[in-house]
């Protein structure tokens, strides 16, 4: 895997000798965008940073990777920490920053002194001043968003706050402040350092209905069918899941491209692949995946706050037998009002997998419910 | 300049204004809960969102800022429909007992539900159930209408920097609560009631008083009332009079019609405390010691002293307050005066205030004053009572405690008592009856301001700050050392007690405005604007009271603070 190759050092020195804008300038000819789901240019995040003017900065890397079924960062951070240390000390050394923080998910914990251990051993080989902190997040899936980790490093409650102001210009503390998922972090160096670093490949886990699970490299593009026979599942697939929030679709053949899976209303975000096969209800998904939002909201706004919890209620009258088809339309109203009012990326995604599933498995809602 | 066009009609803002300011400068009023032009914008209720062109989902008006070519949209099929389902999924979620609810035809739940037609509720399932909280003295938290517009802890934390209140747990548990499962008394809450008047819901409301005074109105004790200096520019309001309407007269009137045998202003005692006040400020000065003096008028801010710079309570007036004044004269010299036994007088004080229902319940004030009634709690007893108060004659304050000067008129707004302490001190200083004494300077909305004034070439500076935050601010400056004031007045609330968790709704900056000026009208119509030249209190001490400052006028016109432990 490509993610894998350590770089050991060399990328650092070398964007010492090029400097600021020759790191800029390499990191936006090869093409690095953010691995989190955005894909946003890393080198335009960063010149944003440091085109603020301020005495100090902040670079915080994110490791709050919480969506079930994802878990890429874990292999990044498990295998090659010292990679993503190098990628933060470049990262800071480029915006000026001085402090550095590792947020890390709170169920990571146990990783902690293995980060350590890089942290240390990269500075102390590296010689770089820049100060690295880990934090630990407190287990809630919406600090993944960017403003919501800013707000629990500072104490406070992780809940999203509104953009703009974004990050860059005005994040932790008032500063300017860059976040990157660990994944960019971890190319950072390898686009640097590397010729022959491959600026489409991503990392695609894949979990489910599958009996071989895992995380897989490959370019954006992969067929969706040779990922998923990679995986063997059992039985017929039926559909595939993009993450909880990225939406479903009937199983077929596509290949994987924002493009593409956007064509099947669906989001690619951070290549996560659940499978389901033949012998599992969509409807019983359904209720997974809403329970998971009703537990991760943070509450802040009415439509998720209170939204997750009536779509748990409809599908939950739904499973009882007791719904009628009008209350199929209800769901699939509500599910598209949480995704158009809500505050953050959270909510405006956390209803993709019914929106989705109530346009591609309409049936399997409609079997379950009252005739008439 | 930038041009954008709202409903099809074309206007222009700033760089900066968000859409639903410039709406509503063009008289379209986009509905929302959780805005407040006081407090840092969340976009947490999507009650105000809105359609632009061009943008695939709605946007929250009250937090997006004006772009130039904008289309906006603010009431398509779209979005009517949004907001109505949003409101629908509070509503769902939501203890709907308006009849029996304290904010009843007042609620901007119920307003809103009303004008957008909601004549059935999409959604069914659990309600988050709730406890009232009746710990409180002042106000009572029932969590079961609580929409989570959170401008209660951006009031609490933000702006007045007590903390007593915040947001727990999370998604559809959120609620708002004191920490460590506190309840309202134990926590560090200090009464003052501006969550209550920010609330657009019965969740949080004064505690109701009106059932023990009419307990009282229908004994055969002896009844009396005081009304503390800004009912007078408010209590209109709660008839539909515009905001800054004096009522005075109808007010005394109404009381006596409600049956309370006399009626006294806490004027009369805000012109003794500035005698006490500015006796005190004097002798401090002259000795350089304990400065700066900070004025004591308020029990929130009392209460804020007590828990948080204790050690700095030295620079607190030990003077009570008018209203403690007040009581204290009317339970010990009136009561002698018409030979009856204080505990046959029931004492109901008309306040602002919700602090001061706390206030009368410290230990060092029993057996004074009985009830506290705010401003909104009066208005509802005139209607209950059958008063029309619309239409009633004017009348005067009974005497002996019902004369007061222009300088007590002006306590119901900030720098009103900073104002009225600086025309005694000035006077006394000087030795003449001094002509300029207006000081204009320190009437104003900031949230802090300054008063210069040298006398036989020594300089006073003079400070007056409303809102708990500005005064914490302060305060470090006094524990620090560094606070370069002589005298300063405290209020909790902004605008003073114009702005007092007890009065009527709503409370903007727009209405404090016209409260103040109905105070300074006053002000300015009086023949007598300075305090000791306040006939009545002089002769007060002269019968009674001995001298300004003296061991009687200690005994019962001054008072104690006590440390406090807060969480
Ligand atoms: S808070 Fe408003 S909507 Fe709720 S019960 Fe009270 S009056 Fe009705
Ligand atoms: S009354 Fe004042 S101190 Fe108490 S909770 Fe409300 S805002 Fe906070
Ligand atoms: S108590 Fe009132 S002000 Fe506070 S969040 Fe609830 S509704 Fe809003
Ligand atoms: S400023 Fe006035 S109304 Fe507000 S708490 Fe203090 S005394 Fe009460």
């Amino acid at each position: 895997m490509q993610i894998l190759r350590k770089t050991e050092l060399k990328a650092y020195k070398k964007a010492k000798k090029i400097g600021q804008k020759g790191v800029i300038e390499i990191l936006s000819k090869k093409g690095l965008v953010g691995r989190g789901g955005a894909a946003f240019p890393t080198a335009r995040k960063w010149q944003f940073a440091i085109d603020t003017k301020s005495d100090t900065k902040y670079v915080i890397c994110n490791a709050d990777e919480g969506e079930p079924g994802t878990f890429k960062d874990h292999l990044v951070l498990e295998k090659v920490p010292e990679n993503v240390i190098e990628g933060i000390i470049i990262a800071a050394e480029t915006i000026a920053a001085k402090q550095a923080y590792i947020y890390l998910r709170g169920e990571y914990e146990y990783l902690k002194p293995k980060i350590q251990k890089a942290i240390s051993s990269v500075l102390k080989r590296s010689g770089s001043k820049v100060k690295i902190d880990i934090v630990v997040g407190a287990g809630a899936y919406v600090c993944g968003d960017e403003t919501a980790i800013i707000k629990s490093i500072e104490g406070y409650r992780g809940q999203a706050y509104l953009k703009p102001p974004f990050p860059p210009v005005e994040g932790l503390w008032g500063k300017p402040t860059v976040i990157n998922n660990v994944g960019t972090l971890a190319n950072v160096p390898q686009a640097i350092l590397f010729d022959d670093w491959d600026p489409h490949l991503r990392l695609f886990s894949l979990s489910g209905d599958v009996t071989k699970p895992g995380i897989y490299e490959f370019p954006m593009g992969v067929s969706l069918k040779k990922l998923i026979e990679l995986g063997k599942p059992k039985n017929p697939v039926k559909a595939v899941y993009f993450g909880c929030f990225g939406g479903c679709m009937p199983y077929k053949e596509i290949l994987l491209t924002p493009e593409n899976v956007c064509g099947q209303n669906c989001v690619i975000g951070a290549g996560t692949i659940i499978v389901v096969d033949n012998t599992h209800s969509i409807v019983d998904m359904a209720e997974t995946i809403a329970k998971f939002y009703a537990f991760e909201s943070c509450g802040k706004c009415t439509p998720c706050r209170e939204g997750s919890k009536r779509c748990l209620d409809l599908i939950a009258k739904i499973q009882s037998g007791k719904a009628t088809k009008q209350d199929c339309d209800t769901l699939l109203d509500l599910a598209l009002h949480i995704h158009e009012t809500s505050l953050c990326g959270l909510g405006q995604t956390a209803t993709n997998h019914l929106i989705t599933a109530l346009k591609y498995f309409r049936e399997e809602f409609e079997q379950k419910c009252k005739l008439h | 300049m930038i041009s954008l066009k709202i409903n099809n009609i074309d206007v222009k803002g700033k760089e900066g204004d968000m859409i639903l300011d410039v709406a509503k400068r063009y008289g379209i009023d986009i509905p929302h809960f959780c805005k407040n032009d006081r407090l840092e914008r969340i976009g947490a209720c999507r009650i105000c969102v809105v359609e632009a062109k061009g943008q695939q989902k709605l946007i929250a008006s009250c937090c997006t800022p004006i772009r130039e070519g904008m289309e906006i949209n603010t009431h398509s099929r779209r979005v009517m429909e949004a907001r109505r389902t949003n409101m629908e999924l509070l509503l769902a979620n939501h203890d709907l007992n308006c009849v029996t609810c304290k904010k009843n035809l007042s609620c901007k739940l119920q307003r809103y539900a009303e004008e957008m037609m909601i004549d059935e509720i999409t959604f069914s399932g659990d309600k988050r159930l709730y406890e009232v909280d009746h710990s409180s003295i002042s106000i009572r938290r029932d969590n079961n209408k609580c929409i989570l517009c959170g401008q209660c802890t951006r009031i609490c934390n933000d702006i007045q920097t007590v903390n007593a209140i915040g947001i727990q747990n999370r998604g559809f548990h959120n609620k708002i609560a004191p920490p460590f499962g506190m309840n309202m008394h134990e926590s560090a809450c200090v009464n003052c009631g501006q969550c209550v008047i920010a609330c657009p819901t019965g969740a949080l409301t004064e505690k109701s008083d009106i059932q023990g005074v009419i307990d009282a109105l229908r004994s055969d004790k002896f009844l009396i009332a005081q009304t503390a200096p800004s009912i007078r520019a408010t209590l209109g309001e709660c008839f539909g009079m515009p905001p800054g309407t004096p009522v005075t007269g109808k007010m005394v009137t109404a009381l006596r019609e409600a049956g309370f045998d006399k009626v006294f202003d806490t004027d009369l005692a805000a012109d003794i405390c500035i005698i006490e006040e500015a006796t005190e400020f004097i002798k401090r000065f002259k000795e350089n010691k304990d400065l700066p003096l900070i004025t004591t008028c308020c029990p929130a801010w009392i209460k804020f002293g007590e828990q948080f710079f204790f050690e700095e309570l030295h620079h607190m007036s030990s003077c009570r307050s008018p209203q403690a004044i007040m009581a204290s004269l009317i339970k010990t010299y009136y009561a002698e005066k018409i030979g009856k036994k204080p505990e046959d007088i029931v004492l109901v004080d008309i306040m602002p205030c919700t602090a001061k229902k706390f206030e009368i319940k410290r230990p060092e004030f029993t057996g004074e004053a009985d009830f506290v009634l705010t401003t909104v709690e009066l208005g509802k007893l005139f209607k209950l009572l059958n008063v029309d108060f619309i239409n009633l004659e004017e009348s005067d304050f009974d005497n002996p405690l019902g004369e007061s000067t222009g300088a007590a008129a002006i306590f119901g707004h900030t720098g009103g008592v900073m104002e009225a302490a600086l025309r005694t001190a000035a006077d006394w200083l000087t030795g003449e009856d001094l002509k300029e004494i207006d000081y204009k300077k320190i009437r104003s909305m900031d949230t802090l301001k300054e008063a210069e004034l040298t006398i036989g070439g020594k300089q006073i500076k003079a400070c007056v700050v409303h809102t708990l935050g500005e005064a914490r601010r302060l305060l470090e400056q006094i524990r620090q050392g560094t606070c370069p004031y002589h005298f300063i007045e405290i209020m909790a609330c902004y605008g003073g007690c114009i702005g007092g968790g007890g009065q009527p709704l709503p409370t903007d900056k727009e209405r404090l405005i016209k409260r103040t000026k109905a105070l300074i009208d006053e002000d300015e119509h009086k023949d007598i604007r300075k305090s000791h030249h306040n006939k009545s209190a002089i002769k007060l001490y002269k019968e009674y009271l001995g001298d300004f400052g003296g061991k009687k006028a200690h005994k019962l016109l001054h008072t104690e603070y006590y440390k406090r432990d807060y969480v």
